[in-house]
């Protein structure tokens, strides 16, 4: 059986303060399998050191954090320690 | 009369019934329970050994003039009205509010029903605060693990507050010598607030806490004590205190899109109405909004649901005003708003004697009647905004909660 493909899922935590986004990301993290990707747009400035700590914590690939159309947009590629 | 039907007997439910009875409206609340329960109680009767009347009679708490019916919801046709029940009842409306509230769903992490069927915890019902009571008297040393499981928790301050009150538990009981303390959360940082974690970071810190942040339980084993992570930690101990994850109730919606992953429902923030269909309603913690799960704003939702209901707009501002004991004889109210971001104020012997004064208060308080004294107060205490964060235009996609 091949395996299920890994999704691309955008939360947006946009107007949302601490610790809205990180809540937003922690929760789509719970249903994330190994290699999904999360992008995060968010509005509250702690979000940017929130998701370094985060993405350290849990072993996740933290691939870009950038200004756009207003909001801080970070991308991460969830890595799963435990399969 | 223009007939409104209430789901949920709770603090939302049952104050917003009691504003409409004063009104030309023909209430219904539909109960699942007769035993109203103020929740917050069960925290100092499973870690403080307090023993309030933790229930009353919800038909007590009625105005005369709502009809009370206990039956439990199953199917909801939000467009028709239309509310089929547990007993095969059918009920009609001309309005609907949902106000069923979140209830603990320890089933959604392997082994947290058995533990919690086991040491009981602080957040599901009366029997499970009894049995952590019990489990915590039987403790004589070893390892305590407190934490919440998931980031959907109904009181943000709770799970720091269980700790808190079990550090000062075993210090009068000279077991704390004995005991290693552990705090676990899925958050960086012990509180996930970060302004308010400036006032627990170092008090856990000074009662010598052990703490594990970004720790996301994955699965608990009730017979060896071991809580595993998602991130591929493992925490072994003697007596788990887990707050377990929430959920919205069991009930069958169409249009079915109204439910979010975890059963709460879709409702725009500031009006309350669910999104879609007209004259219907979510408050309190059935409601999927970017604000705590609190009585506070169940309280003010359900002003704001009363005042649409009379034709008079007005808007949630997403206020929070949550009581939070430090453990140490003070407290501090945690505030916040929409526009504001959580904020304590000074810890105080005052506001953990106004904590301690609530579950007198409340069910006066359901009755509406103190509601000048509440606007007073709320008012008082309102949140400073910070500026303005830009704000999100464009339609949210499905969020992530």
């Amino acid at each position: 059986m091949p395996p299920e493909a890994e999704t691309h899922r955008r939360i947006d935590s946009r107007g949302e303060a601490c610790p809205g986004p990180i809540t937003d990301l922690a929760l789509a993290y719970r249903r994330a399998k190994d290699g999904d990707v999360l992008e995060l747009w968010a509005t509250d400035p702690g979000v940017r050191s929130d998701v370094r700590a985060w993405a350290e914590r849990t072993g996740s690939e933290l691939l870009s954090v950038e200004d756009r159309d207003g909001a801080i947009v970070s991308v991460l590629r969830v890595r799963r320690r435990r399969p | 009369m223009r007939r409104v039907l209430i789901l949920g007997g709770g603090t939302g439910g049952t104050l917003l019934a009691n504003l409409l009875a004063r009104r030309p409206f023909d209430v219904t609340v539909l109960s699942a329970s007769d035993a109203h329960l103020f929740q917050p109680s069960l925290l100092y009767a499973a870690l403080a050994g307090a023993s309030p009347r933790l229930t009353r009679p919800e038909r007590r708490l009625l105005s005369r003039r709502v009809r009370l019916v206990r039956d439990t919801a199953v199917r909801v046709d939000l467009r028709a009205k239309r509310v089929r029940t547990a007993s095969g009842s059918v009920y009609e409306s001309d309005a609907l509010v949902v106000a069923t509230g979140a209830r603990a769903a320890p089933a959604q992490i392997p082994g947290l029903s058995e533990t919690a069927a086991r040491f009981g915890n602080y957040h599901s019902d009366v029997a499970a605060a009894l049995r952590l009571r019990a489990a915590l008297d039987a403790f004589r040393g070893g390892t305590i693990a407190v934490g919440q499981a998931s980031p959907i928790c109904v009181c943000p301050p709770s799970p720091a507050e269980g700790v808190f009150l079990i550090d000062r538990l075993l210090r009068r009981r000279g077991l704390r010598e004995k005991t290693r303390l552990v705090f676990f959360t899925p958050y960086p940082r012990p509180y996930p607030a970060a302004a308010i974690d400036a006032l627990v970071a170092p008090r856990l810190r000074a009662l010598g806490v052990e703490v594990r942040t970004v720790f996301d339980v994955e699965s608990v084993d009730p017979a060896t004590g071991t809580i595993r992570s998602l991130e591929g930690d493992e925490l072994r101990c003697d007596l788990p205190v887990i707050v377990p994850p929430f959920a919205g109730a069991a009930i069958e919606y169409e249009p079915a899109d109204v439910l979010d992953e975890d059963r709460f429902l879709a409702a725009d923030k500031a009006t309350l109405r669910l999104k879609g269909v007209d004259d219907a309603y979510a408050i309190g913690d059935a409601a999927a909004l970017p604000t705590s799960k609190a009585g506070v704003g169940a309280h003010l939702q359900a002003k704001v649901v009363a005042a649409e209901l009379t034709g008079k707009p007005a808007a949630f501002d997403g206020r929070t005003h949550c009581p939070f004991d430090l453990g140490d004889g003070t407290g501090v109210f945690v505030t916040s708003s929409y526009s504001a971001r959580a904020v304590p104020c000074r810890p105080r012997r005052l506001n953990l004697w106004m904590k301690k004064l609530m579950p007198r208060v409340y069910w006066l308080s359901l009755s509406g009647l103190l509601e000048p004294i509440f606007d007073a107060y709320f008012a008082l205490t309102a949140p400073q905004a910070a500026p303005a964060p830009p704000a999100p235009a464009p339609p949210r996609e499905p969020a992530a909660r």
